[in-house]
């Protein structure tokens, strides 16, 4: 029995030694540049970082990042003037673009489009609206230079906070612990694919044993309206205060939506206090191919060909105007 | 619990140790802590259907000591009957009932009788029921025909009827061979337990990188058939025959190679059917331990061959036919088993069914000839048709999947549900193909290298094969628990 033991424990380790080589050796695990803080309190990648980001099992979708001097993905340099005319795409992980190459970008698209002008994507995964003004706030002399900024906003989960706090969980992600823990390419990898899930579940699933069980109240159908209401209604008091805390220039600032994921109340409040907004609800909808990755719910390259061309035609009529 | 489930890697390292360890000393103890670990192990599914393995388990070791201590041969009959009788009414409730309500409605409104049927009841059917009835079945059987002398010791019955790793889908096991072991004491074997551990990881792959990852295809074809071309529905119900293949065959190795882990040996299940050259060679390989089951309690009672050739072709439709049945209780399944019988009578006639029972293909050769290759793609095609009715939801689906065949008999590229590369799933099925021909002399031994760096490398790429292909989202459950 002991020979058992002590033989398998070593085949197991061995194997797992295996993996880990055969993972570096296919690339199947994604890279995972750096985070930090930097002097404005704003999260941003550590500066010149090179890698991979890789999605599903078989690398079904592989692309190069690159993290330039600002900190954020993208294949130049963010070096706004007075002289040049340039666009900065503000958002989250669908403006940062960890999952195409960094040269194919909806900035380089969109720079291939109108090739007088420089495109700046400011783009960090998890960046929610207040995030993004404070971080406008912070950089105010370098936006002041850009001719238009386009802020990515999802309605539904982007404007949960009135006010700009450090994201502490994400920060978490460097722990030391997290960072050893990411040095082994199999374990980023098992993640991905979702196969350490059921461990997990397994254990929330003890520990729930172990809880007084509390049924939850079911709500009526008019109590369920009246929360979302007043949910939104929260919402829109956020986007209120921080546009008034951090400043929003109306006439360089656009808001990018999807209008048919995006709440009427908003809508409507957006075109009564004359915010301007590019909605790529329609292409997509008139798209008859698929306008997002398989293993992932960002838009694939013919998704980001689609807000490319959107944001080109807005750029195009502001400019004719 | 499933066999492909964490719970199911934690449950196993914990029940072998306590099983070698702190229970090895006294067998009987040993067999009590394998029957409660077989009762949990069936009891985290649900625990209310424990009683009806009892219930089975209770009648058949009773029945079989009054058998055996009968002398009048009516007695014995009569006491026979009861076993027959208690586990098929078992079988006819839980599995059977609400097909021939049903079926029965059906043809009193064929004939012109409407009847609104408000006897169906929701009934859940138990897992694995098919397979333990069967087995306490064969143990009275047995002792009836005087092949067996009953155990007096109700605990390793009862640990015979619910041995955890081939309670809930086989292999159908005979007293004869599961009960001995059970009763006489085990012992320890290094080369047993990791030629068991072997064979869990040859079965975890052939669950989770064929049966799994192919049966979103499969799914989608036979959901849709009626909107895809020829090319594909061919494509889709061969697909499906290695899926249900990997599914069956890949938990029956995962239940033997468990059962080794605890110093029992199970028969072989499946033998690489897919290497049959005929249809009586496909069945000597396919779930051996039902075809042994019904060729020794139905087909050799019946007079099997040595009875006139007529009596004999009646002979094997019953088995077909009952086969069929055995798998579910839909019209589909005996359209199969009929199927099978039409494949297997001309082959039986012909007097080739049992020309390849002592030998496997390409026989002291390393390639097939042109011959075999032929006669195995032709029993490949023939059992892959066949299964068209084993998969459809119902005999209509069938006939409609089939006529989609011949009547849209076009080529068109087939697109992934989920959109992801199908040359992925025709590289994996070739290579899988190519190494079980290889390892084709012994079912037993699927890592059989001279090179323990050449072995290690294998266990390494079924491991890594297993995360390619893992899908977090899929049904894990195994097809044949239906049964």
């Amino acid at each position: 029995m002991r020979k058992l033991i002590l033989k398998s424990g070593l085949y197991v380790f061995l194997i797992l030694l295996g993996l880990e080589g055969l993972v570096r050796l296919f690339h199947l695990g994604k890279d995972t540049p750096t985070r930090f803080l930097d002097e404005h309190k704003v999260e941003k990648w550590v500066p010149n970082q090179n890698g991979f980001s890789v999605t599903g099992n078989r690398r079904q979708n592989f692309s190069e990042f690159r993290i330039n001097n600002s900190g954020f993905n993208s294949y130049r340099e963010f070096t706004p003037t007075k002289d040049n005319e340039e666009i900065a795409l503000v958002g989250d992980s669908f403006i940062e673009g960890f999952h195409q190459n960094y040269y194919n970008s909806i900035g380089k698209k969109i720079e291939n489009m109108l090739p007088n002008i420089e495109v700046y994507e400011y783009g960090y995964a998890g960046y929610d609206f207040a995030d993004q003004l404070h971080l406008i706030h912070s950089y105010k002399e370098q936006f002041d230079l850009i001719d238009h900024v386009i802020l990515g906003i999802k309605f539904s989960n982007d404007l949960t906070r009135n006010e700009y706090q450090v994201v502490a969980g994400r920060l978490a992600l460097e722990s030391t612990t997290n960072r050893m823990l990411k040095k082994s390419k199999l374990l980023v990898y098992c993640k991905n694919i979702g196969i350490l899930d059921p461990p997990q579940k397994l254990m929330y699933k003890t520990l729930n044993l172990l809880r007084p069980k509390t049924t939850p109240k079911k709500l009526s159908e008019a109590e369920i309206e009246k929360t979302k209401k007043e949910k939104e209604n929260k919402f829109l008091e956020n986007f209120e205060s921080l546009i008034s805390k951090y400043g929003y220039d109306k006439n360089r600032f656009t808001l990018l939506l999807d209008a048919g994921k995006t709440s009427p109340l908003f809508m409507n409040y957006l075109k009564e206090n004359n915010f301007t907004y590019i909605d790529f609800s329609e292409p997509f909808k008139a798209s008859n191919r698929s306008t997002t990755l398989i293993y992932d719910r960002h838009w694939n390259n013919h998704g980001r060909e689609l807000i490319a061309k959107e944001i080109v035609t807005y750029i195009q009529k502001k400019k004719a105007q | 619990m499933l066999f492909n489930s964490l719970e199911f890697f934690l449950f196993l390292p914990v029940v072998f140790i306590l099983y070698w360890f702190p229970f090895y000393k006294k067998i009987k103890i040993q067999n009590l802590f394998l029957l409660l670990a077989s009762y949990v192990f069936y009891g985290l599914w649900d625990w209310r259907f424990l009683f009806l393995i009892l219930a089975s388990t209770l009648v058949d070791f009773f029945v079989g000591q009054v058998i055996y201590s009968s002398v009048s041969d009516k007695k014995r009959k009569t006491w026979l009957w009861v076993s027959v009788i208690f586990n098929i009414s078992l079988l006819g409730f839980f599995k059977y009932y609400n097909f021939f309500i049903t079926s029965w409605v059906d043809f009193l409104s064929a004939m012109g009788y409407d009847l609104q049927s408000t006897w169906t009841l929701q009934i859940i059917l138990p897992v694995g029921i098919s397979f333990y009835t069967f087995q306490t079945m064969s143990y009275s059987l047995d002792i009836y025909y005087k092949r067996l002398t009953p155990t007096k010791d109700f605990i390793s019955f009862a640990t015979f009827v619910s041995f955890f790793p081939q309670l809930v889908a086989g292999p159908i096991e005979r007293a004869s061979n599961l009960l001995s072991q059970i009763t006489s004491k085990r012992v320890y074997s290094y080369t047993q337990c990791t030629d068991g551990l072997k064979l869990i990881l040859w079965g975890l792959f052939k669950k989770v990188v064929i049966a799994d990852s192919i049966a979103p295809i499969v799914d989608d074809i036979f959901a849709n058939y009626s909107t895809y071309p020829a090319s594909t529905l061919i494509l889709g119900v061969s697909l499906f025959s290695f899926q249900v293949y990997g599914d069956f065959s890949g938990y029956s190795d995962i239940a033997i190679g468990t059962a080794k882990m605890f110093g029992i040996e199970l028969m072989s299940n499946f033998k690489f059917p897919t290497f049959s050259r005929n249809v009586a060679e496909y069945w000597q390989r396919w779930h051996v331990s039902l075809s042994t089951w019904f060729r020794h309690y139905v087909y050799i009672p019946l007079g099997g061959s040595r009875v006139s050739k007529l009596k004999s072709v009646r002979n094997i439709i019953i088995i077909f036919l009952v086969s069929g049945f055995w798998h579910g209780a839909n019209w589909t399944f005996i359209a199969w088993g009929v199927l099978h019988a039409i494949l297997y009578i001309p082959v039986f006639l012909m007097g080739r069914n049992r020309i390849y029972m002592n030998n496997v293909v390409a026989e002291n050769r390393w390639f097939p000839s042109l011959t075999e290759i032929l006669q195995i793609s032709l029993t490949f095609s023939l059992v892959t048709f066949s299964r068209v009715f084993f998969r459809s939801e119902s005999i209509t689906d069938a006939f409609a999947f089939l006529q989609q065949i011949f009547s849209n008999f076009t080529f068109e590229t087939y697109q992934h549900p989920m959109g992801y590369r199908m040359i992925d799933y025709f590289i994996l099925l070739v290579a899988f193909t190519c190494y079980e021909f290889r390892i084709r002399r012994d079912e037993r031994a699927p890592f059989k290298f001279k090179s323990k760096y050449v072995r290690f490398a294998a266990y390494t790429l079924v491991i890594l094969a297993m995360l390619l292909f893992y899908d977090d989202n899929i049904d894990r459950s195994f097809i044949y628990f239906q049964f």
